[in-house]
This record gives C-alpha cells, sequence and structure tokens, in this order.
C-alpha cells in the first residue's frame, strides 16, 4: 500500500477532458493498481492518477491517515461497472453482514486493549493502521469475483509479496527473511518503550493473553467458515469432474451408438463401429496416461497398431503387453516393422483376429504377431515380396535387431521380432 | 465331447441381456442348472445345487463376483468358478483369480471357445486367456531399477523359466496342443504348468500381487 507514490500509474490515464462536465465518483477499472480509488479521483477531478497518489501517500505520514481514507472509500465507493459498493453488498447478504461485523467488533475490542495498555497507540499509529487492516478484511469478503481476480494477480506479481505466497524454496525464503525481520523490529520496539523486562514483558504478556482470548472467541467460527469453503470447492470440483465425464461420454458413447444405428443394415460395419468404441472406452477407462502420451510410450504405440489394422481391415486384434518403456530410435523401428507384420496378416492370412504379444525386458524387446490363418511357403514368396524383405527383415537388421518367420500353408503364420535395448 | 456326461453349469451376472445371450451359445453343449443376478440368490442357489461349475460375472453390486467367491468356497471347494467379465483392468482379473476363480475370459469371447473353456474348468484345468498371462507375467516380472521385486518365499513368489515360457506362448496366442509341440512336452504337462501358476498366483504374498489384493480390500 505505501508504495502508492512510486508505483507509477502503468495504464493511460483516462481522467476527463478539461471542460467536460464531473464524472460521477467511482473507483477506476482501467487506471488501478490497487483498489482504483486514485483512479477514481483522478477521473473525477481531472487531474493525473500520480498527483493524487501522492497526495494519499503524504497523508499517510499523518498517523496513516491516507490508508485509513484509502480503505474507507474502497469500500464505500462502487468500482467502475459494478452495480453496487462493496459494503452494499456486504450488507446485502446477512452471513457475510454478521461476519465481517463480528471482524469488526474483534477489531475494536483489540484497539481497546491497546488504547488502555498503551501499547503500540503512543504513536498515533496503532489504530488507524488495525481498523484498515480489518477494512483490507471487508474488502476481500465483499469484492467481485472480477475484481479478486484483479487483486490476485497483483499480489502474485507484486516482487516480494508474490513471492512469499509461492511454495518454492525462494518463497519460504522470502518468507523467513521477511518473518523474521519483522519480529526483530517488533522486539526493538518494544524494548525501546522501556526495558524489556519492564513494562515491555507485561505488554508482551498482556498481548498474549489478548491473542488466546480472540482465538477462543473467534476460532470455532473462524474454522466453520474455513470449512464451509473448502466443502463448497469439493462440491464443485465434483461437478466438473461429472461434466467431463458427461461430456466424454457424449462425444464417444453417444456419437458411436447413433452411427451403429444408422449403419445397422451393414453388420461388418457395426462390429468395427462398436470395437472401435470398446476399444477407446477400455483405454480411457483403464489405462489413462498411454491414452495422452501415445508418442512417450511403447505400448502407446503398439495401442495404435491395434487400432489402425481393425479399422482399416476389419480384423480383431488381442494385443497383449507386458512392461512398457520410452521409445527411441530402435523402439520405433521395432513398431514400425511389427505393424507391417500386423498389416500383412490382416491381408492375407484370411484369419478372423491377430494375437499381437509384447515384451519389454532388460536387455531387449520382444513383438510376436501371429495368426491362424492360410500360412504361405516362405520360399516362393519372398523374392517378389517386398514387406517382408525390406519393411521388416531390414528395418530390423539395420538397428542390430532380427527377424524370424514360422510359416507353412495351411498353418498360419508367426513373425518373431527381438530388438535389442539401447543402454 | 457328446458321450462324456454334460458339465453342470451356473450363470450369474447382473445383465439380463448377458445372460440370455451366454444361454443361447452355450445351452445346447451344456447343462444350464441355474442362473441368478444378484450376489445373495447366488451364493444360495449355489450351495443348494452344487454345479460343476459357476460362469461368474465379475463385476455386480453388493462385493460382486469376488462376494460370491469367498462364500461358496468357504463351505464348498469342489464348486469350480470361471470368471467373465469386460473389464481389462489387471487389478480386478488378479483379485478374481486370487479370491478362488479358476479361470478368466472376457465377455467377447466366441460361443466354441466358452463352451471349450467351461469343459476345461470342468475337467480341473486352469484356462488363461492370452491377456491374463501378460497381466502374470507383468506381476511376476524381475522388477525394473526404480521397484525391484521383492520375494519372500521363492517357490511361491517366483516363476519358473519353463512356467514363464508357457506362459509367454499363452500371451503369443498359442493353444495348449500348440504350446505342447512347440516345446516337445505333452499337454499333460503344460496343463501342469498352468496349474502352478495359478497356485502361485494365488497363494503368492509377492508385493505386486498383494498390493492388488490390498486395494480392493480383499485381505
Amino acid at each position: 500500500m505505501l508504495t502508492k507514490g512510486e508505483r507509477m500509474s502503468i495504464t493511460t490515464s483516462s481522467h476527463a477532458v478539461v471542460g467536460t462536465p464531473l464524472r460521477p465518483l467511482r473507483r477506476g477499472r482501467d487506471n488501478a493498481i490497487l483498489g482504483g480509488v486514485c483512479g477514481g479521483f483522478a477521473t473525477r477531478l481531472g487531474i493525473k492518477e500520480r498527483n493524487i497518489r501522492v497526495i494519499f501517500a503524504l497523508l499517510t505520514l499523518v498517523f496513516g491517515l491516507g490508508i485509513l481514507l484509502y480503505m474507507t472509500f474502497w469500500l464505500v465507493l462502487t468500482r467502475s461497472g459494478e452495480e453496487s459498493s462493496i459494503i452494499q453488498r456486504i450488507f446485502q447478504n446477512r452471513r457475510e453482514a454478521r461476519f465481517v461485523l463480528i471482524a469488526f467488533i474483534a477489531t475494536l475490542i483489540l484497539i481497546i486493549a491497546l488504547e488502555t495498555t498503551g501499547t503500540g497507540a503512543s504513536d498515533g499509529f496503532g489504530w488507524p493502521l488495525l481498523l484498515s487492516a480489518f477494512a483490507a478484511f471487508a474488502v476481500w469478503r465483499g469484492a467481485s469475483t472480477d475484481e479478486r481476480i484483479h487483486l490476485t494477480d497483483f499480489f502474485n506479481t507484486t516482487p516480494v509479496i508474490g513471492g512469499a505466497f509461492s511454495k518454492s524454496r525462494k518463497g519460504i525464503l522470502v518468507r523467513i527473511l521477511l518473518g523474521a525481520a519483522l519480529v526483530y523490529f517488533g522486539l526493538h520496539t518494544l524494548n525501546h518503550i522501556g526495558g524489556f523486562w519492564g513494562q515491555t514483558g507485561s505488554a508482551i504478556f498482556g498481548t498474549a493473553v489478548l491473542v488466546v482470548g480472540v482465538l477462543v472467541l473467534f476460532a470455532p467460527w473462524w474454522l466453520q467458515n474455513v470449512r464451509e469453503l473448502t466443502s463448497e470447492r469439493r462440491e464443485r470440483v465434483r461437478i466438473e469432474e461429472r461434466a467431463s465425464m458427461v461430456a466424454h461420454l457424449h462425444d464417444s458413447v453417444l456419437q458411436t451408438l447413433t452411427l451403429i444405428e444408422r449403419a445397422a443394415a451393414n453388420q461388418s460395419d457395426v462390429v468395427r463401429l462398436a470395437r472401435n468404441q470398446e476399444r477407446e472406452l477400455r483405454q480411457w477407462l483403464f489405462s489413462p496416461d498411454t491414452v495422452t502420451n501415445a508418442s512417450t510410450s511403447f505400448v502407446g504405440l503398439v495401442g495404435a497398431i491395434e487400432h489402425d489394422v481393425e479399422n482399416d481391415y476389419g480384423v480383431r486384434v488381442e494385443l497383449v503387453t507386458v512392461g512398457d518403456c520410452v521409445p527411441d530410435d530402435r523402439v520405433t523401428a521395432l513398431v514400425a516393422a511389427g505393424r507391417e507384420a500386423a498389416i500383412n496378416a490382416a491381408k492375407w492370412s484370411e484369419a478372423a483376429s491377430v494375437s499381437i504379444f509384447t515384451e519389454v525386458e532388460p536387455a531387449s524387446i520382444s513383438v510376436f504377431v501371429r495368426d491362424r490363418g492360410v500360412g504361405f511357403d516362405l520360399d516362393a514368396i519372398s523374392a517378389d515380396r517386398q514387406g517382408i524383405a525390406l519393411s521388416i527383415r531390414q528395418r530390423m537388421s539395420n538397428l542390430g535387431g532380427e527377424a524370424f518367420i514360422n510359416t507353412a500353408v495351411g498353418s498360419g503364420t508367426e513373425v518373431q521380432l527381438v530388438m535389442p535395448r539401447s543402454q | 465331447m457328446t458321450d462324456s456326461v454334460k458339465p453342470r453349469v451356473f450363470l450369474v451376472d447382473d445383465h439380463e441381456l448377458i445372460r440370455s445371450g451366454i444361454r443361447a451359445e452355450i445351452a445346447g453343449s451344456v447343462d444350464i442348472v441355474g442362473e441368478a443376478d444378484e450376489v445373495e440368490a447366488a451364493i444360495e442357489m449355489i450351495q443348494e445345487r452344487t454345479p460343476d461349475v459357476v460362469l461368474l460375472d465379475v463385476h455386480m453390486p453388493d462385493g460382486g463376483g469376488q462376494a460370491v467367491l469367498r462364500a461358496v468356497l468357504e463351505h464348498d471347494t469342489t464348486t469350480r468358478f470361471l470368471a467373465l467379465s469386460v473389464s481389462d483392468a489387471s487389478t480386478d482379473v488378479i483379485s478374481v483369480i486370487r479370491a478362488g476363480a479358476r479361470g478368466y475370459v472376457t465377455k467377447n469371447i466366441s460361443g466354441p471357445d466358452l463352451v471349450d473353456a467351461i469343459y476345461r474348468i470342468a475337467a480341473g484345468d486352469v484356462v488363461f486367456s492370452p491377456r491374463l498371462a501378460g497381466f502374470v507375467l507383468d506381476a511376476f516380472s524381475t522388477g525394473t531399477d526404480d521397484q525391484p521385486a521383492v520375494t519372500v518365499d521363492p517357490d511361491l513368489d517366483q516363476l519358473t523359466a519353463r512356467e514363464r515360457q508357457v506362459l509367454r506362448l499363452i500371451a503369443r496366442g498359442y493353444s495348449y496342443k500348440d504350446i505342447a509341440k512347440e516345446l516337445t512336452i505333452s499337454t499333460k504337462t503344460v496343463e501342469s504348468h498352468v496349474s502352478s501358476v495359478l497356485r502361485k498366483l494365488q497363494l503368492s504374498s509377492r508385493y505386486q500381487l498383494s498390493h492388488w489384493a490390498s486395494e480392493r480390500h480383499l485381505n
């Protein structure tokens, strides 16, 4: 708050042009740093924001009057573009009004207690600061969501304060330094009043008793309030989760069901659609990480083969995976070879299903692609079939892997791929 | 199959459509002695009718298939269970096997395959689908760098090299007959390997397994 004077207006001033009629006194929105009080006055009076801010800063030197005035205006003035002032908003809500009123009474008790013991009020700064603190509390309770966002942004971007609220190591350091400095100055001031073991001792004791008293009075009610806020937040999270689930089901399952109804005459289409949806839903339910990370997981890549082969060739793929790893060049080549083998099986074997089994071991990764289809004579066909020679054998041997093909006419085919892992 | 006695089968599933679908597919080959759509009724009727094989849905209200398994197997260990599910979550599969099921197949299994599985269960065999074999290999894997395997009882907590080989072949889509040919052993030996894997699966206190079980409040 005290930095108002130095933190110069970061916005282009929107103050009145000389000669135009006076505008209503509203707290500024575009030219606000904190609450927009100075900006509001600037607009109203047609003066530069900087001058108003200097005046408030100077007034602060007089018993903290500037701050108190600022906070009062913040509460009473309506923010530009809004319907009601913060104080009005507080009193519109009974629970909120009670809450703030109790806080106000607590502040008054604290002030009176401090006045009578003569602590802190001796230099005249005590009660204006306490009242301002109360006002800040009221502002936070009554601010509109929009203003709250503005304030949160403001505190998060303020160098020291923003850092103190973060949970990083730096934030903790800032907090410790700040706290230690405050404790030191507090003790120093108290000591100044009159010898630590003289009046100061009793003053500290008195303050401690006071704090405990206030805690006993207000803690249960405060806790309840916090709890209400938490349960409210939890409820909101639950509703959001449900909403995203509904959205997913609508986008996937419901759409597919419609497609199935429309394709009812074509049996193979119905099977393909249902199978597709089944696979997608399964993945969403049981292995959500591989859905989002198809590119960072070997299993995700193999899952893509299952998807494509079933979609393009209408052949069911039984995929079983053991272990997973992060893909590198070798893994990519292995998956590409496996894909070629699966497509070959789907295209030529005439089998209704293809089994793919993958296992990631410490030293190597294996992929087995098997069908129980017609099989073929390896020697007779390898010369003119580029698929096996190039896409499978060569891909594997280029990177140190091996490919074996087990087949005979009438007894199905199994392609075995083994790739050593990069160390 | 025709001259052997038809196994007596009991059906437990809370979805009428699924039950009627399964009934239509297997009714000719097996003897269906009853069906139930909820846990409590299932327990009572199974105890009363003592079927050879119970086709058990994993997911049902009031405890699901596991509740039925535990309640029935507590008094009578002759009834054999084949778990049927649409689920693919390894936790579900492993938990239901640990609770006492002797096999696990998914509901999209074809009619003849399901009948075959029922006959094998009735004969005392174990039915491992490729997917279940994959899950078991995963659960008994030798561990990774960040999560080394902790074994307490090596007899129960580790698979032998042969068992591992058999499981891999099942996962690759081989039938028991294919496996026997590939490893040049008899089909009976394949079956005994699979049974011993099932025993380890049910009795082992291996971390991965008991972790799954405790997650499901099985212990």
